[in-house]
């Protein structure tokens, strides 16, 4: 059995997610109502009896840290198993992490400690399920010195990944970082591979590439600089993505607020390509101890005020009092008051809505409290005055907004 | 005339380089912990370091980090009388690694060998 070390890098400011990453990291955003982006990760991780994982985090991580310490703590440190968040701590230079090449370089010393035959590179940026003991398996029957796992995505959405081009026997060819013409898949013209920034590498040989990397006047970057360095001198293979569920090959970057409005909404969606209610594959995440989901109120008369989630996912702690909620997420302990209406819309926890609110296609972050009679997502301009508004017209709500 | 950058804790090690390598025709820096090596780098760039890896105040292999992240391109090379730190990632990232002996024909034939190569490169 080969001793394999995840580090999950955790470091990414997420800008195009902003105002949900103004007070926090991309991996600790909210997704799904109760979870963090991490959370797939990490879940993966353990879902996969990989128990030995480092998260190195940069930017904004207080909140990332938090929700590690606190949902996290799962694991038996007697048996050698740890979840560790290690912060950049300038050990190795005086710089932050130049790129995620430098962000191993720099935490080197991690890797002497363990000493690990393969190290599992992650990120904690993405939404997907995955067994990663199968994409090792794959990495040693091909005797591979670095295996990259890629996933088939339109050809229009070149400008946003790193493109894979591969020969019939899964070596790569061709690494070719967010272009304008891709390397379509031969078979389909519309079709391209891209890296889901998930990579098996052999122990010593990435620490030789990470030294002779760092020495260099690089971007420091896995996907611009260390695997096109690599594909012409070591054995360099893609792995194809498999999720278990044979047509969904589900695995999100969610790197915009409209893709992580459109992935959010899925979940509510009769049938999501995202399946959280696998047994066999569970998402942990942090659980605090909040009373159960609650509707009060079903007045039959005139007028009267009836307390109701429809289509919806509903958290612990939720008090839908005499208003009604469609086609929406609602985080724990979020309360929506008397004749209040949300539609198509993401509350993160603690929300409050008061009486007569209208909200469609909107994210409200945590602690806001919407004014009784306010409207967001009815009139674009008006809401641009106080909040983001996409170009797709989805308003967002920062974290602890009040009316004052 | 070429500057070696020669980074050891014993006076006596230094001496003796100082002694044979002038001999060899370099102009030679001195340097007695990783630090002092640190602060004589970005005084004045030398064309080589050589390292000693055990010192007290810093030691050979957190300098080696420090030095990279400020001047990429000087050669360095690892003298220490443990060849165990072979091992030892960090050390990887120096361009050579010299067991110490009392005897300098291999250390000054690294030297030498690194010097040509740097010179070929440019």
């Amino acid at each position: 059995m080969k001793k394999v070390l995840a580090l999950i890098l955790a470091g990414g400011k997420g800008e195009r997610l902003y105002p949900l990453t103004r007070d926090r990291t991309k991996p600790a955003v909210p997704f799904g109502a109760i979870y963090r982006i991490i959370d797939f990760t990490l879940s993966n991780c353990i879902n996969s009896n990989l128990r030995r994982i480092y998260v190195l985090s940069q930017y904004k991580s207080l909140s990332l840290g938090r929700h590690i310490q606190l949902g996290w703590n799962i694991l038996s440190s007697t048996l050698g198993e740890f979840i560790t968040v290690v912060p950049a701590q300038q050990r190795i230079n005086e710089h932050w992490y130049k790129g995620t090449a430098d962000a191993i370089y720099q935490n080197i010393y991690l890797l002497q400690k363990e000493l690990p035959d393969l190290l599992l590179i992650l990120s904690g940026d993405h939404v997907y399920k995955m067994d990663y003991m199968e994409m090792i398996d794959f990495h040693l029957e091909k005797g591979a010195d670095v295996t990259v796992a890629v996933v088939e995505m339109d050809k229009r959405l070149s400008r946003e990944f790193g493109v894979i081009g591969i020969d019939s026997d899964y070596r790569i060819t061709e690494f070719q970082e967010k272009p304008d013409n891709p390397k379509t898949l031969p078979t389909r013209p519309d079709k391209i591979l891209v890296s889901m920034g998930v990579y098996v590498f052999d122990t010593e040989i990435i620490v030789r590439e990470l030294i002779e990397d760092a020495k260099k006047d690089t971007a420091h970057d896995f996907g611009k600089n260390i695997i096109p360095a690599m594909i012409n001198k070591n054995r360099v293979v893609a792995y194809d993505f498999k999720d278990g569920k044979e047509d969904a090959h589900y695995w999100r970057d969610v790197g915009t607020i409209e893709a992580y409005f459109e992935s959010n909404m899925d979940l509510v969606s009769v049938s999501p390509l995202l399946n959280l209610y696998d047994p066999e594959w569970p998402i942990h995440t942090y659980h605090g101890a909040s009373p159960p989901a609650k509707t009060v109120f079903d007045e039959s008369f005139g007028g009267g005020r009836r307390g109701a989630a429809l289509e919806s996912i509903i958290s612990g702690g939720c008090v839908i009092s005499g208003g009604e909620v469609r086609r929406s997420l609602l985080s724990p302990n979020v309360r929506v008051d008397s004749y209040a209406q949300v539609e198509d819309s993401i509350l993160l926890e603690g929300v409050w809505v008061k009486e007569h609110v209208r909200i469609r296609r909107a994210i409200i972050d945590k602690g806001s409290e919407i004014p009784p009679g306010m409207q967001i997502g009815y009139d674009l301009e008006e809401d641009a005055r106080k909040f983001t508004v996409t170009e797709s017209g989805i308003v967002v709500v920062p974290k602890g907004f009040r009316s004052r | 005339m070429e500057t070696l950058l020669i980074v050891d804790d014993e006076a006596h090690q230094r001496m003796l380089y100082q002694e044979e390598l002038s001999d060899e025709g370099y102009q030679i820096m001195l340097a007695r912990n990783g630090k002092e090596a640190l602060e004589k780098v970005l005084e004045s760039t030398p064309d080589l370091i050589v390292l000693d890896i055990r010192m007290p105040v810093m030691d050979g292999l957190e300098a080696l980090g420090k030095i990279i992240g400020k001047e990429r391109n000087i050669p360095v090379i690892i003298h220490s009388a443990y060849s165990s730190y072979k091992d030892d990632f960090m050390s990887w990232a120096a361009d050579d690694f010299v067991v110490k002996s009392s005897d300098l024909t291999e250390l000054k034939r690294k030297i030498r060998e690194l010097l040509n190569k740097k010179k070929a490169e440019k």
